[in-house]
Order: C-alpha cells, then structure tokens, then sequence
C-alpha cells in the first residue's frame, strides 16, 4: 500500500476542498498519462507515478466519503455520491483513452453500479464498435433512470437502429411504408382492378 | 469469409454496373501482373468495392477499355485500364486470402483443407512482395489473426468479441485507403471495421450449419446451443438476434458513411451499402445464399 502522505503525491494540503484535490488530480494525470509516454524510455516510470496517483486519490476521496470529512466541500457531489468520478471518465471517454476508463469502471464494485455507470460503459462499449453490449447497457441505464434524457436519446437512437433505419439512403423514397417491389406491384394491380371495377384502365394490357 | 460485400443487381443502373464490372476486371489484372497468375482465382466481390473505395477516395476518374479476359476469351469487355492503380486494394487481397488460407488449413473440413493446400504455395512469395510494399498492413492483419486463434479456442460466446478479429482487420484495410493522417482516416477506420463486424456475422450465420454439424467454433452456436439440432425455431431465435446486430452494424454504418461524404462512384457506393448488403444477409438468412453459391455465383 502506499507509505507515502496522499495528500503529498498530489501536491496539495490536508485542508484543501473536493475541488481543489480533483483539480490538482487532473493536472497530474494529464502530465503522466501513457498516451504521452509512447515509445518514450520514460514510460515505465510514468505508469508507475499514475498507479501512486490514482492510489493516492482514491484513499482521499474514501477517506472523506466514509469517514465523514471535516472539511465541508465545495461542490463535486457528484464525485461523492457515487463510487466513482462520472465526470473525469466522461473526460477520459472523450480524449479516447476508453481501456482506462473501463479499468476504472470495472473496478466499481456491483453495488455501487448505477444508471451513470451502464450508460458510461455503454459509451465505451458503442465507440469500440462492440454495439450489441453497447445497447444492453443503455438499456440498463434507461430502466435504472428512465426520466434521463441524455440515456433516452441515445437508446433511442440504437433502436432506430435496430429496426432497420439506415441515414442518409437515397434509395428510402422507394421503399417507405414498405413499398418494396413486389408490394409495389400488388398494389398497382389493386387499382388496375379498382379502376375497371369503375369503368377505367390504369393497366391497359390486362 | 468473403464475397459477402456485393452490389444489388435489380437497383443498379447499366452504366453503374458497367463501371463496378470494368473496376473488378482492372483489380483481377492487376493482381494476375503483380501477384502471378493463380491468385486471380481467388478475388471476391468485397475487393471490388474496397477499390471503388479507393478510387472514390482518391477522387480517381475512371479510366477503362475495352480488352480481353480469360473469363470471357471471345468478348471484349471493359476493364479498368493501369493508370488507374489498384496496387492498394490487389495488395490487401492478397495479404487477407494468404491469412484465410492459412486459417482454412486449421479449421475448414477436408475439402477446405486440400483447396487451402493447393493455393497457399502460390501465396508465399505474393504475400511477402505485398508485406513489404505495405509494411504496416502485414502486422495488423497477423495480429488480428491471432486474437482470432484466441478467440476460437476459448469458444467466445460473445459476438462483439467474437466479431473483433474481423473487425480489426477490415479497421486495417480500410484505414490504408487514406494514405495521410487527415480528418478521414479515423473515419474509414471505423467504416472498415463495421464491414468487418457485418461481414463476420454473415459468415457465422452461413456457416452455421456447417459448423453445427462438424462441431467447429461458432459464436451463435456457444450463445444458443442447440438443444434438438438446427430447427426451424432454433433459426428464429438466432435469426433474431442477428437481425439486431446487423441492424446496429449496418446503422453505425451508415452514419459514417455519410459523414465520409465520398462524391465519386456515389451511387455504385450507396447502392452497394445501402442496399446490397442488406440483401445479402436477407439472402443468408433464407438460406438462398448458400445455395446460390453451390449453384452459380451470379446473384
């Protein structure tokens, strides 16, 4: 475990807020992240300084969720209420760095899973391309919280999906509302027939 | 695996088909030139519209005549002449065929097997001469191959895993189409890899009999065991749940083929996308395509 003051490996004081401590997280993991250290000699010691780190903030913020900090913080309720910092992986999903945050998530335990947590897994599951897992998370996160609209837009889409519709085909005019050939032809042979039944031809050959 | 990537015949105007035809013949050409004789034989319609690709997005006019062709020594048809250059895509073919056969030796019946070990000699020296002259191709395309061992040996019951592989690999292919790093690599890449997605969940929906009753890994047939063999209502459960992955593939698809916003061959292009695959896994799915395939190859 670590030996080390966490709140030293950070950089910042026993009493700084939520805020300052996320704030000064996030400086040292843009300045360690692997992404960086491709191909780099360094990158050893850069992983090894993101493990301490990461260790490091996370001893903090349990530290204060479970032991009821003293300091009262200023704001990142968000980080707090839940197992794990909903923003800070959106942040990760967004730069592309989606192993670690699906290290970070897998590393919340079961309990702890809740609607945020399917919908970000599903994120990263739909920009791998892994688009069936993808929509059995959304799916999750919908039933968990149904009145979100950020989930319900995005399963709702998959399910367009799903039933068929691909954007930007040219060739929909032919078949909206299921004109397919074949259909196509029933029905003009229908109003042949209406229009003889009339008196009229629309077909004049039969 | 392949030939599951083709146009929609009845949807085609003849000009577009006359192109799509002139731009199969030239790749054919150009393969027999650089890469010998025999590996002509093994061309497949998913190579025709990797090259349509190509050419749409290099913007390349086409440029054909008409010549002959062993296929049809008696006709003169159009042919997409050199200038047009489809070393890419005849390259590619031949690096993905040489890694098929290879595979077919370790898992295809004895039919399979002997085709496999008749062809790959004639592989050996093409594969190398298109490895070198795409050196970041080769790799990505073995490693892809050995995530696909992998897979096969711990029977993936997950078909986002199981489709990985094939993924990667077309993610490869299609990423080389764009020989810079602009704005429209990330994009064929994940093009590409949602044709492989596709062309993987083809491939195990078609061989699924095949494979049930050779007891061969399969990932539908890890998901859902057969109780009572292939029956009709087992296909229906399976045949619904690949409808929705299809479905999602084909509609991510989409979306990114609109943002590619290719100009040339457009038509050809959409009508292959748009319609053609969809065709192929209704084909699948009925079991038209197999027989098809036993039968003749034409639609």
């Amino acid at each position: 475990m670590i030996s080390k003051d966490p709140y030293k490996i950070l950089g910042v004081s026993p009493t700084a807020s939520d805020a300052e401590i996320k704030s000064a997280y996030k400086e040292l993991v843009k300045k360690y992240h692997p992404d960086q250290y491709q191909d780099n000699p360094l990158a050893d010691v850069a992983e090894e300084k993101m493990t301490e780190i990461n260790a490091a903030y996370d001893q903090i913020m349990t530290s204060r969720r479970g032991g009821g900090s003293s300091y009262n913080s200023a704001g990142s309720g968000y980080a707090s209420s839940q197992g794990f910092d909903s923003g800070y992986l959106r942040s990760l999903i967004q730069s592309g760095s989606y192993t670690q945050a699906d290290q970070i998530l897998d590393s919340v335990s079961s309990s702890d899973r809740n609607a945020e947590w399917y919908f970000l897994k599903g994120t990263i599951c739909h920009r791998r391309g892994w688009l069936n897992e993808a929509y059995n998370n959304f799916t999750r996160a919908v039933q968990l919280e149904p009145n979100n609209m950020e989930y319900q837009s995005v399963l709702a889409q998959m399910n367009r999906q799903r039933s068929g519709y691909m954007s930007g085909d040219p060739t929909q005019g032919y078949r909206a509302g299921g004109m397919s050939g074949p259909d196509c032809c029933t029905s003009l042979c229908c109003a042949d027939c209406c229009c003889e039944a009339m008196g009229g031809d629309l077909i004049p050959c039969c | 695996m392949f030939g599951y990537v083709r146009p929609f015949k009845p949807y085609m105007r003849m000009f577009e088909y006359d192109i799509y035809k002139a731009v199969y013949c030239g790749l054919c050409k150009d393969m027999g030139r650089r890469y010998g004789f025999v590996t002509r034989f093994t061309l497949s319609y998913d190579f025709a519209f990797l090259s349509l690709m190509d050419l749409s997005v290099r913007g390349v006019k086409l440029d054909a005549e008409k010549q002959r062709c062993i296929a049809h020594p008696f006709k003169k048809t159009m042919c997409a002449k050199c200038i047009c250059d489809l070393k890419y895509t005849s390259s590619a073919a031949v690096i993905l065929t040489y890694h098929k056969l290879r595979d077919d030796i370790s898992d295809k019946g004895l039919k399979g097997k002997l085709a496999a070990f008749a062809l790959l000699p004639f592989f050996k020296k093409p594969y190398k001469k298109a490895a070198q002259l795409y050196p970041h191709l080769a790799p990505a395309v073995e490693n892809a191959m050995a995530l696909q061992n992998k897979i096969e040996r711990e029977k993936t019951a997950g078909i986002d895993l199981a489709c990985e592989p094939t993924a990667l690999m077309m993610q490869a292919v299609s990423g080389g189409l764009c020989t810079k790093q602009n704005q429209r690599r990330p994009l064929l890449e994940r093009f590409g890899y949602l044709l492989g997605r596709f062309i993987y969940i083809c491939d195990a929906l078609d061989d699924l009999p095949d494979d049930f009753e050779s007891g061969s890994y399969n990932p539908l047939l890890t998901k859902f065991p057969p109780a009572n063999g292939v029956t009709a209502d087992y296909l229906k459960q399976v045949h619904a749940f690949c409808d929705d992955s299809i479905n999602f593939t084909l509609g991510e698809m989409a979306d990114i083929y609109v943002k590619l916003d290719l100009k040339r061959y457009r038509d050809i292009l959409d009508n292959i996308v748009y319609l053609g695959l969809k065709n192929v896994y209704t084909q699948i799915r009925s079991g038209k395509f197999r027989n098809n395939r036993k039968g003749n190859n034409d639609q």
